[in-house]
Formats: C-alpha cells, sequence, structure tokens
C-alpha cells in the first residue's frame, strides 16, 4: 500500500503543477496496432493514446506521461509511465518523481541497465519506451567538468512485469508432476530498508564516453524456489514459490569512434545471482553464484545502410555442472536501416540470434512517412528454433500493421 | 610627355593586375571566407522547408546554438518540430586540425540516452533535406584544390568563381563552384558536381546581412537539379555574441532540452 500510496502522491502533485502553475506543453500519439499469429492462435487489436504533458522554466520542469491502451477483448488499460519534478541548479538536477532511468551503451540488451524494470507482458516486442516501467525514485546528477555523478535512490522495489496467466508469450517451465505454486514470499515489502541505491559516474568526451556503475538492487525477475516431494524415488508434489534476492553489480561502459566506426562496450559483474539447479540434493533447487553479463558493439554505415552489431555473453562463474543455465550463454544482435524517398520510407531488420540453441528472432519492418507526424508500419517477428529464450516462442510468428498520428 | 605616363600608368595597372592576380590565389580565396570573422557564439531558430517536384512541403524547425573556440567549434541542436522528432537533440564538435574527425552524438527522447555517432555518415542528408551534414558545415580549405577560373558580376556584386576538387576522390562531390564576394568573402552561389561530373546541386544564398559587424547568411536555397527537389533554409532570432556558456554544449543539456 505504501508504494502505492507514494506513487499516486507524485503523480497527483506533478500532475497539479505542471496543469496549475504552468501552461503545459501537450504533445503525444495515437496507434493503432493490429496484429496475428501466423498459425491463427492470438490476434491482438489494440488502440493506444500516450501524451506528454510537459511544462518548464530556468529552473524547473514537470512531466506527466499518461497512455491508455484499448483492446477488443480486454478492458481498457491506464496508467501513468512517468511524472515527474525536475530541479535545476548550478551543478545540480534533482528529478523526483515516477521516472524512467536507462543507463549504458548496449541497445535492446539490459547489462548495466538495470534500474527501470521491464515490462515484459509482450516478451520484447513493444518499443522500448513501452517495455521500461517507470519507477518512483530520486534521482540526483552533480555535473563537473566533462563529468557527471548520478545518484538514484528508489524507495521501494518494483519486480518485472511478466505475461498475465493464458498470454501466449507466458512460458511455465515444465515440471514431472503439476506444481503448487506459493505465492506468499513474491512481494518485497515496502520498507526502506528494501530500497535500491544506484551510482554511476560518467563523462563524455572527445577521446570516449564511458560510465562506471554500482547497484544494491533487487533482482527484477524472481528464482522460482522448488521444492520436491520424493516417495518411493519418485516425485510426487512439488511446490513452486517465487522469490526476489538482492543483488549487487558493479560494472561499466565505453563507447568510441574509431576509423569511422563507432565501438561500443558494457560489462557488469552480478554478485549473489540465484540459478535453478537440478542437484536434488540442493535446498528449494537453487544455488547462488556470481555471474559477468558483458557486450561488444560495433555501428557504422556500409552501402548508405546504417549498420550494427553486437556480441552479448552471459557467463557463470565458479559453474555448477547441475545449473539449468549454460555455463556461458552468447547471443548476436544485428541491425541494419536503409533510409529512402528522402527519409520518407525506412527499412530496418533487427535480429536477435541466440548461438547457444540456434534460435533467433527475426523483426523484419517498413516504416512509411506518409507525413509529417504520420507513419505506417507493417512488420513481422519471426522466431526460429525450438529452445532458448527465442525458440521456445516458435509458434509464436506474426506479422503486424501500426498507423501512428504524432501531436 | 603625356605618353610617357600614359605609358608608366599601363604599366603600373599591368604590374599591380599582375602583383594582384600573384597574391590572390583560389586557395586564398577559400581561406578568406573560412577566416571570415564570425560571431564567438550565436544562436537562432532554424527553418527547413522540403518541397519536392511537385511542390508538396514539409517543415522542419530546430533551435541552435553554436560556440567557436580556439582550436574547436561546438554546435548543438534541437528539433522542435515535426511532433515526432520533438526533443531529439544532435551535438557536434568539430575541429581546427582536418585530420581530426568531428565528434557527434545525439539524445532520442524514445531511447532516454545520449548515443555516439558515426561522423562518418556526414554525406548522409540532413532530415531528409538536400543538405548533407557535410554541406551545413565548414569545410577546410586544405581538403580541396582551389583553382579561379574567373570574375563574374552576381546580384551586382563583384565575385571570384573557385572550382574546388577534394583531394580524397572518395569524397561525395566530383568538384564544386563557388561564387564569392569579392570584398565581404561570402559565398553567394555554389554548385555541386556528382561523381560523373553532371551538376547535382545548386545553393543559392538569396540575403545576407551584417549583424553585430558580422556577416551572415539568413536566407538560402539548395535544389537539387537533377531530382527537382529543393530546400529552403531560413534563420530567424539570430543573437551573436551574447555569451554562451560551455555548459550549453553537454549531455545535461542534450536530455534537458529547450
Amino acid at each position: 500500500m505504501l508504494n502505492n500510496r507514494i506513487t499516486a502522491f507524485f503523480i497527483m502533485s506533478t500532475i497539479m503543477l505542471s496543469t496549475v502553475f504552468a501552461s503545459p506543453d501537450i504533445s503525444g500519439y495515437y496507434r493503432n496496432y493490429i496484429g496475428g499469429f501466423i498459425n491463427g492462435d492470438y490476434s491482438i487489436i489494440q488502440n493506444a493514446l500516450n501524451l506528454n504533458i510537459e511544462s518548464s522554466g530556468s529552473n524547473y520542469a514537470f512531466k506527466v506521461n499518461p497512455y491508455i491502451y484499448s483492446y477488443d477483448d480486454k478492458p481498457l488499460e491506464m496508467g501513468v509511465r512517468e511524472a515527474y519534478v525536475d530541479l535545476y541548479f548550478d551543478s545540480v538536477d534533482l528529478r523526483i518523481g515516477k521516472q524512467q532511468i536507462i543507463w549504458g551503451k548496449a541497445d535492446g540488451v539490459f547489462i548495466t541497465d538495470v534500474i527501470s524494470p521491464k515490462n515484459m507482458s509482450d516478451f520484447l516486442l513493444p518499443d522500448f519506451e513501452e517495455i521500461r516501467t517507470g519507477i518512483t525514485a530520486i534521482k540526483y546528477n552533480y555535473y563537473f567538468e566533462d563529468s557527471t555523478l548520478e545518484i538514484v535512490g528508489v524507495p521501494y522495489f518494483t519486480p518485472t512485469q511478466m505475461p498475465e496467466s493464458g498470454s501466449p508469450w507466458l512460458l511455465s517451465p515444465s515440471f514431472p508432476v503439476k506444481p503448487t505454486y506459493d505465492y506468499s514470499q513474491k512481494k518485497v515489502p515496502a520498507q526502506l530498508a528494501n530500497g535500491e541505491v544506484f551510482v554511476k559516474y560518467s563523462a563524455l568526451n572527445s577521446l570516449m564516453d564511458y560510465e562506471l556503475m554500482f547497484g544494491s538492487m533487487w533482482d527484477d525477475d524472481p528464482t522460482m524456489h522448488v521444492d520436491k516431494t520424493i516417495s518411493a524415488s519418485m516425485v510426487t508434489a512439488i511446490t513452486v514459490t517465487p522469490k526476489h534476492h538482492r543483488l549487487n553489480l558493479v560494472g561499466g561502459s565505453i563507447s568510441t569512434e574509431l576509423l569511422g566506426v563507432v565501438l561500443r562496450a558494457e560489462s557488469a559483474y552480478y554478485q549473489g545471482k540465484y540459478f535453478n539447479s537440478n542437484n536434488p540434493s540442493l535446498l528449494d533447487g537453487v544455488i547462488q553464484k556470481d555471474y559477468i553479463h558483458s557486450l561488444l558493439g560495433v555501428d557504422g554505415s556500409l552501402w548508405g545502410m546504417t549498420m550494427s552489431g553486437q556480441w552479448i555473453s552471459k557467463m557463470i562463474l565458479n559453474y555448477d555442472n547441475s545449473i539449468v543455465n549454460d555455463e556461458v550463454d552468447n547471443t548476436l544482435t544485428l541491425m541494419i536501416r536503409k533510409d529512402l524517398l528522402r527519409e520518407t520510407l525506412h527499412l530496418e531488420l533487427f535480429s536477435y540470434l541466440g548461438l547457444n540453441n540456434s534460435d533467433a528472432l527475426i523483426r523484419p519492418k517498413v516504416t512509411y512517412d506518409l507525413d509529417d507526424g504520420v507513419k505506417i508500419i507493417a512488420g513481422a517477428n519471426w522466431f526460429i528454433g525450438t529452445t532458448g529464450v527465442f525458440g521456445s516462442y516458435d509458434a509464436n510468428d506474426m506479422v503486424y500493421t501500426k498507423v501512428q498520428v504524432s501531436f | 610627355m603625356n605618353k610617357i605616363k600614359l605609358g608608366v600608368l599601363l604599366v603600373l595597372c599591368v604590374a599591380s593586375v599582375a602583383v594582384f592576380a600573384k597574391e590572390i590565389t583560389g586557395l586564398k580565396v577559400i581561406e578568406n571566407v573560412y577566416n571570415r570573422p564570425t560571431a564567438k557564439d550565436q544562436s537562432s531558430d532554424l527553418t527547413m522547408t522540403l518541397i519536392n517536384r511537385r511542390g508538396d512541403s514539409r517543415t522542419r524547425k530546430i533551435k541552435q546554438f553554436l560556440k567557436v573556440y580556439a582550436n574547436e567549434e561546438k554546435k548543438i541542436m534541437f528539433f522542435v518540430s515535426p511532433s515526432d522528432v520533438k526533443n531529439t537533440s544532435f551535438m557536434n564538435i568539430s575541429y581546427n586540425d582536418e585530420s581530426k574527425p568531428d565528434d557527434q552524438w545525439i539524445f532520442l527522447p524514445a531511447l532516454k540516452k545520449v548515443k555516439r555517432i558515426s561522423s562518418e555518415s556526414s554525406s548522409d542528408s540532413f532530415m531528409g533535406s538536400d543538405f548533407t551534414y557535410d554541406d551545413l558545415g565548414e569545410r577546410h580549405p586544405n581538403e580541396d584544390t582551389h583553382k579561379i577560373l574567373r570574375t563574374e558580376t552576381l546580384q551586382n556584386e563583384e565575385c571570384f568563381v573557385v572550382e574546388s576538387i577534394p583531394k580524397d576522390k572518395e569524397e561525395l562531390y566530383s568538384k564544386t563552384v563557388t561564387w564569392i564576394i569579392k570584398d565581404k568573402w561570402i559565398g553567394l552561389k555554389k554548385e555541386f558536381y556528382d561523381e560523373d561530373e553532371e551538376l547535382l546541386k545548386m545553393l543559392t544564398n538569396e540575403s545576407y546581412k551584417k549583424v553585430s559587424n558580422y556577416w551572415v547568411i539568413v536566407n538560402s536555397t539548395m535544389a537539387n537539379v537533377q531530382s527537382g527537389h529543393r530546400t529552403e533554409m531560413k534563420l530567424e532570432n539570430l543573437e551573436l555574441d551574447k555569451g554562451i556558456e560551455d555548459g550549453q554544449f553537454s549531455e545535461r543539456m542534450m536530455k534537458r532540452g529547450l
């Protein structure tokens, strides 16, 4: 209840400030989204309204970002993505309220970008602005020369939003018998002692841009503690208890230009992550290990096309063979984009390629700017493989169209 | 006696023309343009109107700030319209050392982060206009070989007509020809030739004025003669030497916006 009250307080305060004390600037978009699985098992008709209500002065700014989604087969969904107040001082900025905070140099991959939890209701398919969940936080920025010290305090924990029951994007782990779920420990009590703190030092200069960060946080994804009842060498009952655990991480990222291409690197050391294990002697079927999540990326232009490639590696340290996850998990991403007709027609291909399971998500997209602020999008999401993060959705190949009007 | 005086005068005239011609080379003319006194800093509202062959138009509005330092020039642009690019910002640092490439960053509000981008794409179109990123920046005189083709009167101004050929054969244009006003060192017109040495684009500077003792071009049109598309560019609310703070050219301001 406390977290709801804090969020409501910030949202209402920001709305009142932005509408009463200053004449707000209102922008946003309306979007119609129609999509369906190629196998006919699922379809979506969604109309979205996204508003940005903003106002600013020389030493302050307000922003409220409400949204509404309407569906043909579901109740209206309304919310506020962001609602914050900015206060500007000589060398310090303060942002207080519900906000999305993005760190790191990776595109479409979350390594040091761990502050705003994800909304995975529709897997990784929505725009990244919609995947990231706003969190109530206080963000302090101190600027000196070309450097910035950023400290973020999150008073209570917000987990990853998982797909609803019955959603085609919900993956249920397989067990020998039907499990019973115990959600009694899933929620992290909203107390300051359960808050999260993140610190980042960053600099942007001619030689390179870099970030060094530290986080004391909760794992956004719950660990599934599995308690098995065994009788006569047979599993007769399973109780699954989702539970969030604290994590510490240190990391950093750099970006620089060399020989006409931009090189990016990002890495984080996660301390205290719980992994599921097949070792029957382990309590709750979990084991605690540290891991390193890293990325190397390159951006450039070739034959008039914008290209970007990333290699991502997740390595569990002091690996135990009973761990369900691979010791090293490698993924590639590839983005190719071509702008035509004076940047009114855009062809884009974005792909995730899982190297461990030979699976992939291929996302071709065509965008045509019918007029300033009016765009038509047609695309596809093609899942390849049978296992792995992407192959598990092999049945979910889909095509879609979107019409978006910005104002 | 008069014939002698006339002869001496003629010799002096010929000699002075010879000296003038010897001193003023194509490189010198372009250097004079490059080194023309400019404000230490400036801010302005830039409006670009993109007009296609059928006469349909689209408008882009930008607020821009520029500051000149001893060895570099910093520029930051905030996109005001159209609505789908609003709050996008772009920062560029160019260096006097022509061997050093520009540093460029872009802030996309949907991604909420500042990204370094490659300056190699400087020959790409700027926001779908007929200007490339390179066209909008200053080109160092040493990057081309310059030759005065002739002098010519254009818009009642005496101009040098200078041909500039890139030393790097991989450049977007095979050559440019520029009409430069002799006493003001302002380019009035510029032709851009494609790799087949066919005329590709023509830049016309329609109006310029003196603001705070500096010559500033306020209206120009870049026309693509091959496609029939053109872009009109207008500078308004120009403020020079107002002492823009160094902090204006920073990641902080890119994210904050206008």
